[in-house]
């Protein structure tokens, strides 16, 4: 818990003093060129962006502690409601990304590990490297190119088609908020819009876990405990999945959740690609605005996402492995 | 149960496309709108802004298809300005029985109320009601339910303020509905941020931020659009722009680089548009004493060693228009010439008589970003170093943020910058006075140009109502700037825009207006 505190008090520092050394005036960023110099003055008073930079940390932290994560500079509005806003959007995407690099990762490790050196483990190996090395915009840029427009089988862009209507806002997630509203065509729609950014996104995370996967498996699948079993006659299939993978699931989950915090941050150009309303693109218009409490906001969240998501994977250790017990 | 849950699903997909609006009912427009901060008419002064309120708010005059130089009748069937004692007392009729999307009838006492809304809010468009019209709190007044009068002082130009009223600030609100749902004193900014009540053609029915905006059909609006359902979908990559047009996701889209547009103008499916803006992209040189440029011979060496024609055709690959003048296209007052030819000789000569003759070294500041016409900054700055090396210069290029590049031309601390400026509002005047009045403190101002000739044209045109004696005037203020002042016009870039042939009606005039009840769609 201090140490949570002490990450968070270390990124408002950090973001902070980034913010202020750029030689970017904010006002003018925000109010552009024919802005009027009464503008630019008011702008900067209405902010507090006049006063010395020490006194401006210590408003701002003293906000942070009551929960006001400030006004965004660009739009006005309260940084939280933006949060509230994109947040969901993100959630959504990196789930289905978290599904991907499961769902291709997982199996693919084992299947590579199972046949080590055979064709089979080949071509995952090769694939992994191909998965991991290639770009994140090349690779999306080449799949809307082939399958959305030359194949014309899934959409380029968005969360939904233009002609379908979107459900009730309850959830900011389309998915779920279609569902919510019981209308199918629109929840069938939402997940065609998601397979390419979240195969896009999801990719390169599959790739690395399918190598963790099989290295992990290789040397589990070594050990005597193993021999052992096989020995005494327990069927293939349940070896590898009871005594293999359970035992080789421990520096895959350490992964995993480090991967799934990845996902929530690395959806800048995932998002800026498939114009899809997350927090990734918001933070990327906010500091290119020199927008510092929306980009403060961003980068706390992420940072308690990442918290969150440490304390969850400790928490299973304790499930999987029953050596680990918490007091 | 299986096959009855599939079959119901199979059921609701098919009703739901049945739903679905007739795709030849909804336009789908893609463009780069994350500027989008705010619906209220009176807060909005971004580009986007602009174009989403324009189609939901009413205006008492506007401007209709590409003409920004006549005022035509729109909440007001007619006005007339008359001179008073110390003000210009202008006087609108309003029409009878159009109404807002609430059904209740725009009457003379919703544009007093807006007009003081505008003051009161303070919106970053509000200097056009304080500064340029020199508009006052209790200057509206209503002298019956379909009369209003509006009172500025004699030293604000009645021309300029009824171009400032054809902008969203001047769109008309429901003052009933927008007080019913006012938060304290705040007239209700809040609810406007995200709702609508005007008397336009579409209303506001849905806006995910950073997604899309939807506009459906006013039930009561006067003006019926031949679509019911208007989609703004933002796409910020120009790449993906041009995918999502050909494959037909996106009707309209706004914003493509000069390749794309070539390779869709081949591509019978789209037609192509180089819609006309009013900014001008120019060079800005300091003439503050000890300065070289505060040489006008050095200027004028510098115009000479522009090769203007290689870079509208070749780099702006025609994005863009040759202008010299300070007025754009489009506006009253524009002047065709463009007395400048690429003259290196006569750039080298010019310099060695203003004491130079080794040449001139100096600092050429430009923006990391894309200028106008779709190209980076950088590209059109390397340009104009090449170009003026041939006539004596030795241009250093230094790209930053644009932020920065504005801080520092707004201190007064650059020697050449490449920027663009696009006026307030679309007249002469909103160019003329930043780019001549020095006291202004816009451009001017910047480049360090106290030119009292310039200053006194900028101020008599400005207030001189005769339309044919206001274009003579700007025809020698123009021409006076452009051989004395501190400026190098390079270009009027075009804004690059793909359109499904099915779409017909669509018109956008130089100053980011769409008119969305013309446009319709063919199956």
């Amino acid at each position: 818990m201090f140490f949570v505190v002490f990450v968070a008090w270390g990124v408002t520092f950090t973001t902070f003093f980034i913010a202020n050394v750029v030689p970017i005036d904010p006002a003018i960023a925000a109010l552009g060129d024919n802005a009027r110099e009464e503008q630019i003055k008011e702008f900067r008073e209405h902010y507090g962006l006049d006063k010395p930079i020490w006194q401006q940390y210590l408003i701002y932290m003293g906000r942070l502690l009551s929960g006001d994560l400030g006004n965004s500079l660009r739009t006005g509005r309260a940084v939280l409601e933006d949060l509230k806003e994109f947040f969901p959007a993100t959630l959504e995407l990196s789930v289905a990304a978290f599904l991907v690099t499961l769902l291709l990762g997982v199996p693919a490790g084992i299947l590579a590990a199972l046949r080590q050196n055979k064709a089979s483990d080949v071509t995952v190996r090769i694939l992994a490297l191909i998965g991991g090395a290639t770009p994140v915009f090349f690779l999306a840029v080449l799949l809307q190119f082939v399958l959305a427009r030359q194949l014309d089988l899934l959409p380029v862009q968005g969360r939904l088609d233009g002609f379908t209507f979107p459900p009730p806002r309850v959830t900011g997630m389309m998915g779920i908020d279609a569902l919510l509203a019981r209308d199918w065509a629109a929840f069938l729609d939402s997940l065609r819009h998601m397979v390419l950014p979240a195969f896009v996104l999801g990719m390169f995370s599959a790739a690395i876990l399918a190598r963790m996967t099989r290295a992990t498996m290789l040397e589990v699948l070594s050990q005597d405990y193993i021999r052992t079993a096989r020995a005494k006659g327990v069927p293939g299939r349940a070896v590898v999945f009871r005594h293999a993978l359970k035992n080789a699931s421990l520096p895959v989950l350490t992964l995993l959740g480090g991967l799934l915090g990845g996902l929530l941050s690395g959806a800048v150009l995932t998002e800026t690609i498939f114009s899809w309303p997350g927090i990734g693109r918001y933070v990327t218009q906010s500091a290119t605005s020199l927008d510092f409490p929306a980009v403060m906001g961003v980068t706390l969240l992420v940072g308690l996402v990442y918290a969150l998501i440490n304390l969850v994977v400790d928490l299973l250790y304790a499930f999987l492995d029953p050596r680990i017990r918490y007091a | 149960m299986k096959l009855l849950k599939a079959v119901g699903l199979i059921a609701a997909i098919s009703l739901g496309s049945a739903l679905a609006q007739d795709r030849t009912q909804t336009l789908i427009y893609g463009g780069d709108w994350s500027d989008l901060i705010t619906m209220d008419p009176q807060v909005s002064y971004e580009f986007s802004g602009g174009l989403v309120t324009d189609n939901l708010y009413e205006t008492l005059v506007k401007y209709e298809g590409a003409d920004l130089s006549t005022l035509k009748p729109g909440l007001a069937e007619s006005w007339k300005v008359d001179r008073g004692r110390d003000t210009w007392d202008i006087t609108f009729r309003l029409r009878r029985g159009s109404k807002f999307s609430s059904g209740n009838e725009v009457t003379a006492k919703d544009v007093v109320y807006t007009f003081e809304r505008a003051l009161a809010i303070k919106g970053p468009g509000s200097f056009l009601f304080t500064e340029i019209a020199q508009l006052k709190p209790g200057a509206t007044r209503a002298v019956d339910n379909y009369t209003v009068v509006v009172s500025i002082p004699k030293t604000a130009s009645p021309g300029s303020f009824l171009s400032i009223l054809t902008f969203n600030i001047g769109g008309i609100v429901d003052s009933e509905t927008v007080q019913k749902n006012a938060k304290g004193n705040d007239f209700g900014k809040e609810w406007l941020t995200n709702n609508s009540a005007g008397s336009g053609p579409f209303r506001l029915v849905r806006w995910d931020r950073g997604s899309q905006v939807l506009l459906e059909a006013n039930p009561n609006a006067r003006i019926k659009p031949k679509l019911q359902r208007v989609i703004l979908r933002e796409i910020k990559e120009p790449a993906v722009l041009r995918t999502a047009l050909e494959s037909g996701e996106i009707d309209i889209a706004e914003g493509l680089t000069p390749e794309a547009l070539r390779a869709l103008s081949n591509n019978p499916r789209f037609r192509t548009l180089k819609a006309d803006s009013l900014r001008l992209n120019y060079l800005g040189m300091n003439v503050k004493e000890g300065s070289p440029f505060a040489n006008k011979l050095v200027r004028d060496a510098v115009r000479y060693s522009i090769n203007q024609d290689e870079l509208v055709n070749g780099l702006v690959q025609g994005n863009g228009t040759k202008i010299q003048t300070l007025i754009p296209k489009g506006l009253l007052g524009y002047d065709p010439r463009t007395p400048y030819t690429f003259d290196p000789a006569r750039a080298k000569r010019l310099l060695a008589q203003a004491g130079y003759p080794n040449g001139l070294e100096f600092e050429l500041l430009v923006s990391t970003g894309i200028c106008g016409g779709g190209i980076p900054c950088a590209d059109i700055a390397a340009k104009i170093q090449s170009d003026l090396a041939k006539g004596g210069f030795k241009a250093n290029v230094k790209a930053i943020a644009n932020a920065e590049v504005l801080r520092t031309y707004r201190a007064q601390n650059h020697q050449m910058v490449l920027v663009g400026w696009s006026p307030d509002f679309p007249d002469p005047d909103g160019n003329a006075t930043p780019w001549a009045d020095f006291n202004a403190r816009s451009l001017a101002w910047r480049n360090v140009w106290n030119d009292p000739t310039a200053i006194r044209l900028a101020n008599q045109a400005a207030l001189e109502t005769e339309p044919a004696k206001r274009v003579a005037l700007y025809r020698l203020l123009t021409d006076y700037v452009l051989k004395n002042g501190p400026y190098a016009v390079l270009y009027q870039p075009a804004v690059p825009l793909g359109l499904s042939v099915k779409v017909e009606g669509y018109v956008r005039n130089a100053q980011g207006q769409v008119r969305f009840e013309n446009i319709s769609k063919l199956p």
